[in-house]
């Protein structure tokens, strides 16, 4: 067996640590570890985005990043966006607009625009795009994953 | 559940409107943005075994010999499995059992099972698996249709590379093409398309202390996979149970057998809980694809525009196994002659075995091919005799109730007339200027898409279960919801038919323990069949509780009315809840769960030669594209697809839209850039770097216009949207390529390889490059 490290970090607000082997990916250390299996792992190649994670803030696809990167860094998946009562408006609007069919693209889009939101309130259609062209919906919800992260956008504006 | 009402529809609308046409947010919506969905790949048991596949590395072989004995002893090694410890049938296949479970003698393509192996961990399979000795004597590959039909090719089955050849002819087409004022004569070709859902084939099984052996993987049919697992383990069908919800994305490629027959045999033989996912790359190279087809295509017309014939060579390489290829090519043929007026024709079929891995179904399901090669016909004749093409369509399109080329009607109201008319006007208003090298282009196809299996008998049956403690009504049924939205459209259907909140309604979806059989998620058919066994059992819940109502009201059952969840009767007291009159049947031990079978409305016999010619409702489309060529990059971009369907009344409609806007997005992919590159029966793009789906940034502004019919068989008048959207915009985009180049492609995808190629054929790149490099 190979040595295994200890790694602490910040997951969705509450600190974590995990003993693992340093090579392991974040995706794995999340979804075999921590059980937080919204991250997906889609082609584990950094190619389709389904596993996005905020690692700082910043969006990284976690089958990219190894867990001992993440010492003593904040990372949030959707389970961390929001409330059951008080959802993130994201959430809101991509139920309300139908940007979700098979659902399994869509936490890493989530994630990817409030990346984007985080930073602008008021993104227009080609800033959409382009933050989030690094994400695959092969059920083919975009336009109405982009009508939900401008609804969401306003709403953003508005708290 | 927590939801908002969509803005433009108030609560108390919907309730005026009822819940059929609501735009209720999807049921499963909120799990998935929460990330609470938990997928079949997502599942984790107690000491999970984790399996691999060892697989053939060559496209045609012999097997020698399989030696495991080194695997046998590795450690952490539970099961190493081949041919030989198959209890029941080595073969199965949706529609014939033809293909290996595990291969015994002969591998048809790179990737072919040869054995399975679980161990405790991921690594220590991939080492065991690694460690399998096979012995192969390697054989010419079949590479192509062409040489799987050339004299002294390598014979792929005992019968020969032909797995089904079929001529359906009327009239006289030979002469017929003869004496036409007006000939077009075509060969077309269609590639392999990769589903590429985002969630590979992959799952979990386990047995349960009463011996049942539980398969939790994303499929589509999950009675027809308990029953191939039933045939391979030579076990009894109440041995197995198979749940197949949800998937992350199916599109066909999840409708025969992936990984389910492997996880039971793995999970029977060592006891244990297994996973057995495939990775990126195993399903880039082994999960299914769309047969590609050749299509060589005559075509006659009057000089006033009218067919006369059409001669029709179709041949479909469906890989090494059938799977669903006879079937595509029933849908094929039947979709040749479009929705026109053929009064000759002859179709000669043909569907071909080679190596080039295994076709299977997949959106369109045989229609796409053969719109792409039909609507380019009638383009082109419209363009021969100087025709709009919208009028040449309007003359040729057979009228409601009016019987096509076999035997039957493509419509009993007049939809596609009023598709023609809406589409009216829509043509001419292009004229975007072209600017430097970027020429504008318009198109237009129209395309039908069956819905249901035609003349195959098909019963899907449902139930319905009044819960009277926690009030709420359970719909069952198991044809999955893979996105498509069937959970969310049936339970609309449920509430309309009981007239209670649809927040009253549960779903319980895809699981072969609860539900009876409702048949698969496909063929456009998921709400309509659901949705019509599940309005059955509805009425018979009333019926039958009326009963129950009559009782404890104290009148004849013949009084007892129901409306709106209550059950009174003229001139008595009170009255009575759907929830208490079950309460009242389960005091005496009956349980208030009502089941119900609908019969898809078919023909008694198929069209001889098919196993499911002809369909008997169809949905239908009209597409509208706008593409923009750059002549110097040989690069084409849609820009807008505008669809006009009518695919019945709309259940949903945000769920219709979303269907209509996703399958025109996947079409634009198949017109445009997806592409699986066989060469030498082995294939290289197998992953999202290397296969190019569209993204976020490709996508065309999409628009939906529904001339919304209402389809006398179907659930509150719905027909199916998940296939039609796909079916014509192959041809639509390449029509706009004709429109902006003067040159029409006929092959696909129209990719910049294909498209230099035919600028070039046409004098237009050399010239406008030359014209260019002289500073024009």
């Amino acid at each position: 067996m190979s040595t295994l490290v200890d790694i602490s970090f910040t997951l969705n607000g509450r600190p974590v640590k995990v003993r693992i082997p340093p090579a392991k990916t974040l995706l794995n250390v999340l979804r075999e570890d921590l059980g937080i299996t919204s991250v997906k792992p889609g082609c584990e190649t950094g190619e389709c985005g389904a596993c996005t994670v905020l690692l700082d803030g910043e969006p990284v696809v976690s089958c990219l990043v190894l867990a001992s990167q993440v010492q003593g860094r904040s990372v949030i998946t959707v389970e961390g966006l929001g409330t059951e009562g008080n959802p993130d408006p994201l959430q809101e609007t991509f139920v309300e607009e139908g940007a979700v069919q098979c659902g399994y693209c869509t936490p890493g889009f989530i994630i990817a625009a409030r990346a984007l939101l985080d930073h602008d309130k008021n993104p227009s259609v080609e800033e959409v795009k382009e933050a989030l062209s690094g994400n695959i919906c092969r059920c083919g919800a975009y336009p109405r994953i982009i009508r939900a992260v401008l609804k969401a956008a306003e709403r953003y504006r508005w708290r | 559940m927590n939801w908002r009402w969509p803005e433009s529809t108030s609560l108390e609308e919907v309730l005026k409107v009822h819940w059929i046409g609501a735009s209720i947010p999807r049921l499963d919506g909120w799990p998935k943005v929460r990330g609470e969905a938990r997928y079949p790949t997502d599942l984790v048991l107690e000491e999970m075994l984790h399996a691999k596949t060892v697989r053939s590395p060559h496209p045609h072989a012999k097997i020698l010999s399989v030696d495991t004995s080194e695997a046998d002893g590795m450690p952490g090694v539970a099961a190493v499995l081949t041919a030989s410890d198959i209890p029941g049938q080595n073969r199965y296949g949706a529609l014939v059992q033809d293909a290996p479970v595990l291969a015994e003698d002969v591998v048809r393509y790179i990737g072919e099972p040869v054995a399975l192996v679980a161990a405790v961990c991921e690594e220590a399979a991939v080492e065991a698996a690694e460690a399998v000795n096979v012995e192969y004597q390697p054989l010419r590959p079949v590479t192509s249709i062409e040489e799987a039909l050339s004299p002294g090719a390598p014979r792929l089955h005992s019968t020969g590379n032909v797995a089904r050849h079929t001529v359906i002819s009327r009239g006289s087409p030979h002469s017929a093409i003869e004496t036409s004022d007006v000939v077009v004569e075509t060969m077309y070709r269609t590639q392999s398309q990769k589903h590429m859902f985002l969630e590979p084939e992959g799952g979990v099984a386990w047995i349960d202390e009463d011996g049942t052996i539980n398969v939790v993987a994303g499929g589509q049919n999950p009675y027809r996979d308990k029953l191939q697992i039933s045939r391979v383990l030579g076990l009894p069908m109440e041995k197995i149970r198979v749940v197949s919800y949800p998937a992350g994305g199916a599109f066909g490629g999840k409708d025969d057998i992936t990984v389910q027959i492997h996880l039971a045999l793995l999970a029977w033989k060592t006891g244990k809980p297994v996973r057995l996912v495939w990775s990126r790359e195993e399903s880039g190279v082994v999960g299914y694809h769309r047969h590609p087809y050749r299509m060589e295509m005559k075509t006659g017309a009057t000089r006033d525009g009218r067919l006369t014939a059409n001669l029709a060579k179709i041949y479909s390489d469906t890989g090494a196994y059938q799977s669903f290829g006879p079937a595509i090519l029933d849908v094929s043929i039947e979709m040749i002659n479009g929705p026109y007026r053929i009064p000759n024709y002859e179709i000669d079929a043909y569907l071909v075995y080679t190596d080039n891995g295994v076709a299977s179904a997949f959106r369109g399901f045989g229609a796409p091919q053969a719109n792409f090669a039909i609507e380019s016909q009638l383009n082109m004749i419209a363009e021969k005799l100087g025709m709009d093409k919208l009028e040449i369509r309007a003359m040729n399109v057979l009228g409601p109730r009016e019987p096509g080329s076999f035997g039957v009607a493509v419509e009993t109201e007049p939809s596609i007339q009023r598709i023609l008319e809406r589409a009216r006007g829509r043509l001419s208003r292009v004229g975007t200027p072209s600017r430097g090298w970027s020429r504008r282009g318009i198109g237009v196809a129209l395309a039908m898409k069956g819905v249901g299996f035609g003349a195959i008998p098909d019963y899907p049956a449902a139930a319905i279960e009044i819960d009277p403690d926690r009030e709420r009504v359970v719909a069952y049924f198991t044809n999955p919801d893979y996105g498509q939205g069937v959970i969310t459209s049936c339970a609309q259907i449920v509430a309309e038919a009981l007239q209670l909140h649809v927040d009253k309604v549960e779903v319980v979806n895809a699981d072969t323990a609860l539900s009876p059989d409702t048949g698969s998620s496909s063929a456009s058919k998921s709400t309509y069949a659901a949705g019509n066994a599940l309005l059955l059992a509805a009425r018979n819940a009333v019926r039958r509780l009326a009963l129950e109502a009559a009782r404890i009201l104290g009148v004849p059952a013949s009084e007892v009315g129901y409306d709106a969840g209550f059950f009174s009767a003229p001139g008595s007291r009170g009255r009575v809840s759907i929830f208490d009159a079950a309460a009242e049947m389960a005091s005496r031990g009956s349980r208030p769960r009502f089941e119900a079978a609908f019969e898809i409305p078919r023909r008694p016999e198929p069209v001889e030669g098919t196993l499911e010619v002809p369909h008997l409702v169809f949905s239908h489309a009209l597409a509208i594209a706008e593409v923009d060529v750059d002549l110097l990059l040989a690069k084409a971009e849609a820009k807008d697809v505008h669809l006009i369907a009518d695919v019945g009344r709309l259940i949903n409609p945000v769920g219709a839209r979303a269907q209509m806007e996703g399958g025109a997005i996947q079409g634009v992919g198949y017109a445009l850039m997806e592409e699986q590159a066989y060469s030498d029966a082995r294939t290289e793009n197998i992953n999202f770097t290397t296969y190019i789906v569209p993204t976020i940034a490709d996508v065309p502004d999409v628009s939906v216009e529904f001339v919304e019919g209402e389809e006398k068989t179907g659930p509150y008048g719905a027909k199916g949207a998940g296939e039609v959207p796909f079916v014509p915009i192959a041809a639509a985009v390449a029509d706009a390529i004709a429109d902006a180049t003067g040159v029409r492609p006929t092959e696909l995808p129209m990719n910049g390889e294909r498209l230099s190629r035919l600028l070039a054929s046409a004098g237009l790149l050399p010239k406008r490059l030359s014209r260019l490099l002289e500073g024009a």
